[in-house]
């Protein structure tokens, strides 16, 4: 009765087919394998520079803020701090004036800066580009955590700082940026003496200045903005009600992050715009995927046919066909995300107001394998069930 | 047919009454909406007499004198410090930008060329000990933009002739 019953089951019971024919069927076509591989690496490592564009941008002005700074600016600049000018005497007021500064070893944490867009020449013969410049002073870096010397020393007279991504913003040879070598911008020489990152932080696209060489040369007097560090216990509000309580001096507070948040608004066109591309370009791939698994098994419908006729079941077969197209994608995902780890990710891109690195992350890694593996599903069920539904008889029959 | 009619009934209701709802709430945008228990104690129900402009109070106030000031909500894009019960006011002669100049912020009066610090005063409200009492003037008074509010306190004065207002009550004209 139990072996009746057994038999039965074993009847009824969905026989798959082995998983090395998949495998092996991949190798028996390897142009075509090779050829529908390479179309759907390109799919994918498309998809991946996108998203690790849109993670670039993103993590560049997340991590440029600093909860515990705030920005001091002209009411009249709006957003754009680039167009600030506020007195110089604003730095000193606000620390005699403010309780809750923070302060270390007698030194307050108040940065006055000065904050240029400017045309800076890399080569004497060169156009120029345009590049960021900001007049700083040693306080700068008490406020500016991120910020790093890779090699090299503060600037004196005369010198500058560049950051890592400099050379990206100015579209110049990196060699061109190295310690010793001089850049112009404003009608003077500046001397590189050193070099800093900040940790994928805006101001790594920048040339730091001495703020009294910056105004010397710009003949400017004033200043663009004053960064702010607060002690513990103070809040930006603290700084917020002191400029609102003095309307003569036009001055608004911002807490950094916030500064940094509202310019991630100004580019979420951009963002949205990179979204859209990565499901068109997914879009496409599927349908390339599909066009090409169609090819595949329309050439395939005696082998298919003749499988059916051994005994397999169409459903066994499909799943079959499923795991050659998924085998396939996924290999096509590990390669484009290898690709994207060691070429795309940190290569630098320009922007208005910097430069940031390509970011490949795991979000980027997780939509670019999402996409490969959607590829491999989506583009094979539908010519594997077409497929299917050939009379076995005909099917036998075709060339 | 008669539940044909029903529906048609029922969505002319609806639609009515949206109306009338969408009406009422855009013809009074500054009815003031009520206080926070804990700024119940620092809203007026009557208004203080004799309370002046903000241009002439910045003219005439001494430092730490009473002064009754009214004042219309703004100033700037953000006329609110955050987490603090305190806020602008400007003169009330100044004009808010209008609906066809396409301002995000009227209440900033940034169309006005008559805009000026001499024009602004800023007002705390401050608990017993003088104290600017820890929460958003919005919430604890229920104030917006734009209304027109009258303070009683005491005046702050500096050197540049700023004026601050350390308010124990408000009262909300409109």
């Amino acid at each position: 009765m139990s072996e009746l019953f057994l038999r039965e089951k074993s009847v009824f019971r969905l026989r798959l087919l082995p998983w090395e024919y998949g495998i092996r069927n991949l190798f028996r076509r390897p142009t075509r394998s090779a050829l529908t591989l390479s179309a759907l690496t390109t799919v994918v490592l498309l998809v991946l520079v996108v998203v690790a564009f849109i993670r670039g941008l993103e993590s560049s002005l997340a991590v440029s803020g600093d909860p515990r700074v705030v920005l001091v600016y002209s009411i009249g600049a709006s957003a754009d701090i680039e167009n600030s000018a506020i007195p110089a005497r604003t730095a000193a007021l606000l620390s005699a004036s403010l309780d809750g500064v923070a302060s270390r070893f007698g030194a307050s944490y108040v940065a006055p800066e000065l904050y240029i867009g400017t045309k800076v020449q890399a080569t004497s013969n060169s156009p120029g580009m345009f590049g960021i410049v900001r007049g700083v002073t040693p306080a700068t870096p008490l406020l500016r955590r991120q910020v790093q010397m890779l090699e090299g020393k503060w600037p004196g007279a005369g010198e500058v700082l560049v950051g890592r991504l400099t050379a990206a913003k100015l579209g110049c040879d990196p060699h061109l940026l190295q310690i010793g070598q001089t850049i112009r911008f404003d009608g003077h020489e500046w001397r590189i003496s050193g070099r800093f990152t900040a940790g994928g932080a805006a101001f790594e696209s920048e040339i730091w200045a001495s703020l009294a060489d910056l105004q010397n040369a710009l003949k400017r007097q004033d200043l663009s903005l004053v960064a702010v560090g607060l002690a513990v216990n103070a809040s930006p509000s603290d700084v917020e009600m002191f400029c609102k309580e003095r309307p003569d001096l036009e001055l608004q507070a911002v807490s950094e992050t916030v500064y940094y948040a509202s310019l991630q608004k100004h580019y979420q066109p951009v963002r949205m715009l990179g979204w859209v591309v990565v499901v068109l370009v997914a879009a496409a791939g599927v349908f390339a995927g599909l066009n090409t698994m169609y090819g595949a098994v329309v050439g395939r419908v005696r082998e298919l046919s003749t499988l059916q006729a051994v005994g397999f079941r169409r459903r066994s077969i499909v799943i079959s066909l499923i795991q050659e197209a998924t085998l396939l994608s996924m290999t096509a995902s590990v390669l484009a995300s290898a690709v994207a780890l060691f070429v795309v990710n940190g290569t630098a891109v320009r922007f208005t107001m910097g430069a940031f690195a390509l970011r490949v992350d795991s979000l980027a890694i997780l939509v670019g394998c999402g996409t490969g593996l959607m590829l491999g599903l989506v583009g094979a069920i539908p010519p594997a069930l077409k497929a299917m539904r050939y009379p076995v008889v005909e099917g036998l029959k075709a060339i | 047919m008669l539940t044909k009619y029903r529906i048609t009934i029922a969505a002319f209701a609806i639609v009515a009454a949206s109306v009338i709802v969408g009406c009422g709430t855009s013809s009074s945008p500054q009815n003031a909406a009520a206080p926070s228990a804990e700024g119940a104690a620092y809203r007026l129900t009557t208004e203080p007499a004799g309370a002046k402009g903000v241009k002439e109070t910045r003219a005439d106030a001494k430092d730490e004198q009473e002064v009754t000031l009214v004042g219309r909500i703004g100033g700037d894009a953000n006329p609110w410090v955050e987490g603090q019960a305190a806020f602008l006011v400007i003169d009330s002669a100044l004009k808010p930008c209008g609906a066809d100049e396409g301002c995000p912020t009227p209440w900033d009066c940034c169309c006005d060329p008559n805009l000026s610090p001499e024009t602004k005063a800023m007002v705390k409200i401050v608990d017993g000990s003088g104290k600017t009492v820890s929460m958003d003037a919005k919430k604890l008074l229920g104030l917006k933009e734009l209304q027109t509010v009258v303070v009683h306190g005491r005046a702050k004065r500096d050197e540049s002739g700023n004026l601050t207002v350390l308010a124990d009550g408000v009262f909300v004209r409109n």
